[in-house]
């Protein structure tokens, strides 16, 4: 069973975290100052589970956790769950034969170079909207966009992204992936510990096989591995 | 003075990078068996005086370094936290300590791309420190090396040369200046002092083969 995947399909709450590290002063007069380092600015989500699982039905899930501990990293995905998928949804105008046709020609600092010259569309075709996400290739580390962005006339597109290049592979001619279909690497460095409580009885033949539900000591807070990109 | 367009008429935004290079001198005879590494806080690989710095080299922390208008001796900390011990044992392995420190800041735009760089420090690795810290289920080891600034380096430099004769033919084997210090090194004698025997003079010279009687005949009639 895939513990943090499990965990996203049952939460109950999920905050995302994508502020940078700065430093930050404010002057005498009022002005404010900032210092940046730049970062490969990592996705964080912090997944609230509620106490639900009868013991019983979460051996698997228990299992799982233990074993990824709290350096292993799974990739995950928004799609699995018809009742998830709506969370970070494509926004755009194309079509998934016209989205599978797109292909990188380049990512320099921010900006994401696109190759559409096999898109026969309106110029106002809006190609992607402000928080679409777009995953490069087969690698697990989705980047959003920040602008609107429509097809224009030009072969190529320009997109402003949410992060720099972090990615050490090369990417010209990948494919790319958009919206919830894009998977996020994932680990957990507080990876929650468990606790049965009384609750969730079940009964088999007259026998007692469960009386204990499963209540996490935290919040799940992931963290994007992104130590191999 | 170098001029830092980045930080030109104090900008409201730095985006900035810590980049440190060590250079450890594996033969003092041989100065080009070097062995290089490189940090850096960078979110990639960059390359700085074509040197590639590595985004991966475990860079935690840079102490503080003094800027002055004039040449002052600080000194800095570089902090460094690595991937199974590999640290470790470099600092254990290497001849770490004199090895030259250089730390670079590198500065971004905001599409995240480098776009020009200042050296911050230049110095001598002076010692290290390794940490092993293991509290409850939480275990990290940071590497520390503390480096001086070469005007520190120069400053406690012991240099010259003894006036006798081994010293002075290190430098030059034809050089014969000192060959006759081993005959008035137990001498004394007054600059100045009038001769009273003699022919030569007991003053000042001292340096001719002919006056070291000159000097005791006139020293034991001072006494």
């Amino acid at each position: 069973m895939a513990a943090i995947q499990t965990i996203i399909d049952n939460c109950s709450g999920l905050t995302i975290n994508r502020r940078k590290v700065v430093g930050l002063q404010i002057t005498r007069n009022q002005i404010p100052r900032v210092s940046t380092t730049p970062t490969k600015n990592p996705w964080q989500m912090e997944l609230d589970m509620p106490t639900s699982f009868k013991y019983a039905d979460a051996r698997a899930l228990m299992e799982s956790v233990d074993t990824l501990d709290r350096t292993g990293y799974e990739d995950v995905t928004f799609s699995n769950n018809a009742c998830l998928n709506w969370i970070f949804a494509y926004q755009g105008d194309l079509t998934l034969i016209d989205l599978n046709t797109i292909t990188v020609t380049g990512f320099v600092g921010n900006v994401l170079e696109l190759n559409v010259s096999l898109i026969s569309k309106p110029a106002s075709t809006v190609m992607f909207k402000p928080n679409d996400l777009i995953q490069i290739g087969n690698n697990p580390y989705p980047f959003t966009v920040t602008t609107e962005v429509l097809r224009g006339s030009s072969t190529t597109v320009s997109i402003v992204m949410s992060r720099p290049n972090i990615l050490t592979a090369t990417i010209g001619g990948n494919n790319i992936t958009v919206g919830n279909a894009c998977t996020f690497r994932m680990f957990c460095p507080n990876m929650p510990v468990y606790k049965l409580v009384p609750g969730g009885y079940s009964q088999s033949g007259g026998v007692t096989t469960g009386n204990a539900i499963i209540e996490w000591s935290d919040s799940f807070q992931l963290y994007e591995y992104v130590g191999t990109s | 003075m170098d001029t830092i367009p980045a930080v030109e008429n104090s900008p409201p935004q730095i985006n900035s990078a810590e980049f440190v290079r060590i250079t450890i001198y594996n033969d003092y005879e041989v100065p080009a068996d070097t062995t290089v590494l490189t940090a850096s806080s960078a979110y990639k690989d960059e390359v700085i005086d074509a040197q590639v710095f590595s985004a991966v080299g475990g860079l935690m922390s840079i102490g503080n370094q003094q800027k002055s208008i004039r040449v002052t001796s600080a000194d800095t900390t570089v902090a460094l936290s690595g991937i199974q011990g590999t640290l470790i044992n470099t600092v254990l392995s290497t001849k770490i300590r004199g090895s030259e420190l250089e730390i670079w800041r590198g500065f971004y735009n905001t599409a995240g791309e480098l776009t020009s760089t200042a050296k911050r420090f230049t110095g001598i690795i002076t010692s290290y420190n390794i940490t092993e810290d293991r509290t409850g289920l939480e275990d990290s080891f940071i590497v520390s090396v503390n480096a001086s600034s070469y005007k520190t380096v120069l400053a406690n430099r012991v240099a010259g040369r003894k006036t006798n004769k081994e010293s002075w033919q290190f430098f030059n084997a034809d050089d014969s200046s000192m060959n006759n210090v081993y005959s008035i090194a137990t001498q004394t004698f007054d600059f100045g002092r009038p001769v009273t025997s003699g022919g030569t003079g007991g003053g000042g010279s001292g340096g001719s083969e002919s006056i070291g009687g000159d000097f005791n005949s006139g020293l034991n009639q001072q006494k």
